[in-house]
């Protein structure tokens, strides 16, 4: 299902590095409201770098580029107040946070947000169903912070905070990285109560194609060493759940030296992109995709 | 204002390097009136007399060789003519015959060499065919000893009335039975479930303060819960000094939960002996007071006693809180548990000093130390000294520590998910509060605790409330 809108999130010639190296180069991507694009690629293409630079972690330098978020730039926003405008990030790895009970911190995330900071018992009323709808275990909202977590437990935490807090345009860093077929499903589950009740946007960013067997993928974006290499609609996860990455990874030396660019991403990928999403923008990107193959 | 400084309380058993600062505090506080103003509650034929803690603690079964040194007849200390000032005790304990010890085996004779009496160490050396000193060329071959050792040594030969302590140590507790007058004695009957309260308020301009002495009968179960608050404003000294003699197979509870708003002094005074199969949990909340100083020691004398400690405190502001855990593991078998777990926040400072001695004849017992602090802002001041004490075989003794400043990783966590620096330090000093309310005793003590909250800054809710609204 492709909807079509306004750009929610738009991101423009983005680069990052990380102390002084450089990880993004040059990055494009265009986020309607409510829909759902997915960004693939191998280990250490930059994807997660570039979940956390939408977020405006301080540990990347923006070196080029603007990012626009329902209209505004990010610039100069703060990590926190990206979030309050609708912004959330899905940790690859949550952080631990001893001495603070989660169902503190669920308090003070959703503090002060329309709709969402109620009072007493409606507030533990309302996390409790939703750990239940995540097959949680109650009691885990008790504990401290992620202290003791399994992997499973976490990934379920983070869901849980997605669904509390409603955001805009979610992005879901690997949350399906370690876990187990069940709690998969449990994801998926999550997942669709996400678009469900809050019709919000998702950047799903997972090199498992799993994940995406019971979502509507709108667009698919494949990052390699930091560029978006190729996109296409949803028929490019099951072209890279069939052939892996490796075709995309050719740079344009390994392309010369064989004689030619690479086919697939020139052709196909990037045709469908255009097709799928006929705007200027994208069709730009698809023209800088094959110019950069 | 005119003061007075209970000098060396909290102080280390085996001091540390001085030069850290550490090894003991000085309190200054403002001579006060003693305000007597205490409010208990408990369930009726708990109150006992004045003195029966003291009668509980003379009434343990004492025997200088037991259960540390079955060979102690053979050391100089009691061969010299102390061996027939106590013939009852001797009896209680007789594994080895007095007359035994004439001709001992090589292991045993290490004993002996092991357990030289105190005195005969101070003289600088030790006869060992049980005659006295034989002048400053025995001393050669002797260990030195550190001040401990010898007040280790020397406590094998005193009875727990001798050895008893608290753990602010003799001023801190002459001064708060000062203030307080007549204890408040609860003395439970042999296999009784019972529970009382204790509440001292700030009163201004006055110092209050509560001597409690606990009496727990064999088999008996006693909850207690203590309160130190200031609903009403005012400056001065709260505190409480408490006792603990629980009986063998006897649970003593200990709730201590202390609100004070930053204009009062806290002083917590306590200290425990425990006899055989008895098991004291301690549960301490210090949330409140400019100056707060807390300090337990225990004397875990019978065999397969245990004590669990469990603290909680916050540092806000430019507040102090100064604590110090003093165990003696003497009993065989026995389990100590010394958990700590703090917010350290605003330019607020810390001192906390355990120690867990692992006295000689404490064959299979374990003591533990562990701490978390979280420090919530760069300016605080944290200084722990974890001390394990260990003159025995068989033991365990651990301690830990998990410290540390919020991390740029967690703090990006934290906003990610809408929560600021600001909104992050708030967050875990309302998680501390959270913590107490859930853990509060009472609904009064809760109450309190969410008054101080909210002096904070930080709402907590109050299910009590809700259940009432």
């Amino acid at each position: 299902m492709t909807k079509t809108s306004a750009p929610l999130l738009s991101i423009e010639s983005l680069s990052a590095s990380a102390e002084g190296s450089p990880i993004l180069h040059g990055v494009d991507l265009a986020v309607g409201a409510g829909q759902t694009h997915v960004i693939m690629g191998p280990n250490g293409a930059g994807k997660s770098t570039l979940g956390h630079v939408i977020m405006g972690d301080p540990a990347y330098s923006l070196d080029g580029g603007r990012i626009l978020f329902d209209g505004q730039s990010l610039a100069g926003l703060s990590p926190d107040k990206r979030s309050r405008a609708g912004l959330f990030l899905s940790f690859q790895a949550p952080a631990e946070i001893p001495g603070v009970p989660v169902s503190s911190f669920l308090r003070a995330a959703a503090a002060g947000r329309d709709g969402l900071d109620l009072k007493g018992k409606q507030f533990r009323k309302r996390v409790r169903a939703l750990a239940e709808e995540l097959d949680m275990d109650p009691s885990y909202l008790d504990r401290e912070l992620g202290v003791g977590f399994s992997g499973g437990e976490k990934k379920k935490l983070e869901m849980l905070q997605l669904l509390l807090l409603q955001p805009k345009l979610a992005i879901l860093d690997e949350t399906d990285s370690g876990l187990d077929v069940d709690a998969l499903g449990v994801m998926s589950r999550g997942i669709d109560a996400y678009r469900r009740t809050s019709d919000g946007a998702l950047v799903v960013i997972t090199h498992n194609t799993r994940i995406l067997e019971r979502l509507d993928v709108d667009r698919v974006h494949v990052m390699v060493l930091g560029r978006i290499v190729a996109e296409g609609d949803a028929s490019l996860v099951a072209e890279i759940d069939a052939h892996g990455f490796e075709r995309f990874e050719r740079t344009p030396e390994d392309a010369t030296r064989d004689g030619g660019a690479a086919p697939d991403a020139r052709g196909d990928g990037a045709e469908a992109a255009r097709q799928a999403d006929p705007s200027p923008a994208s069709a730009d990107r698809a023209a800088q995709t094959v110019a950069t193959l | 204002m005119e003061t007075l400084t209970i000098e060396h309380a909290n102080a280390l058993p085996a001091p540390t390097w001085h030069r850290l600062g550490m090894n003991d505090v000085n309190i200054e506080l403002p001579v006060l009136k003693a305000a007597q103003k205490v409010e208990v509650q408990a369930e009726k034929g708990l109150r006992g007399e004045a003195g029966a803690f003291e009668e509980a603690v003379a009434a343990i079964p004492f025997s200088p060789f037991s259960p540390f040194s079955p060979f102690m007849a053979a050391t100089p200390f009691m061969a010299a003519g102390e061996a027939g000032d106590q013939p009852a005790a001797r009896a209680v304990d007789s594994e080895v015959s007095l007359g035994e010890p004439a001709s001992l085996p090589t292991s045993a004779a290490h004993q002996v060499d092991d357990q030289e009496s105190p005195t005969a160490a101070k003289d600088g050396g030790v006869a060992k065919d049980g005659g006295a000193a034989i002048g400053e060329g025995a001393a050669i071959d002797e260990p030195a000893l550190s001040a401990f050792q010898m007040e280790a040594l020397e406590a094998r030969y005193l009875s727990p009335a001798d050895v008893f302590s608290t753990g602010m140590g003799p001023e801190a507790s002459e001064y708060l039975e000062f203030v307080a007058g007549e204890p408040i004695v609860f003395a439970t009957r042999p296999g009784e479930r019972t529970c009382a309260t204790v509440r001292i308020k700030g009163t201004d301009g006055a110092a209050n303060a509560a001597a409690i002495d606990v009496v727990a009968a064999p088999r008996s179960f006693l909850s207690l819960a203590i309160a130190l608050d200031s609903p009403e404003p005012g400056t001065g000294v709260v505190g409480t000094r408490l006792r603990v003699f629980a009986g063998a197979d006897a649970r003593v509870d200990i709730a201590s939960t202390q609100t004070l708003d930053d204009s009062w002094i806290a002083l917590d005074d306590a200290g425990i002996l425990a006899d055989e199969r008895a098991c004291v949990r301690v549960r301490q909340t210090v949330l409140g007071a400019g100056r707060a100083y807390t300090g337990l020691a225990a004397d875990l004398r019978g065999n397969d006693a245990r004590l669990d400690v469990d603290t909680r405190y916050l540092g806000h502001a430019r507040e102090t809180r100064d604590f110090n855990y003093v165990v003696h593991q003497r009993g065989r078998r026995t389990v100590c548990n010394l958990d700590a777990n703090g917010v350290l926040a605003g330019e607020s400072s810390k001192t906390l000093r355990g120690t867990i001695e692992l006295a000689h004849g404490c064959k299979g017992s374990t003591g533990s130390e562990q701490e978390t602090v979280l420090l919530a802002d760069e300016r605080v001041a944290n200084r722990t000294v974890p001390v394990i004490l260990c003159d025995e075989d068989d033991v365990a003794g651990n301690h830990g520590a998990t410290i540390g400043h919020v991390a740029p990783k967690q703090l990006f966590y934290l906003a990610s998910r809408g929560i600021s620096p600001d909104d992050a330090e708030r967050l875990f000093t309302a998680a501390a509060f959270e913590e107490a309310a859930l853990a509060a005793p009472d609904p009064r003590t809760r109450a309190a605790i969410g008054r101080l909250a909210a002096q904070r800054g930080v709402r907590i809710e109050n299910e009590d409330e809700e259940a009432v609204a």
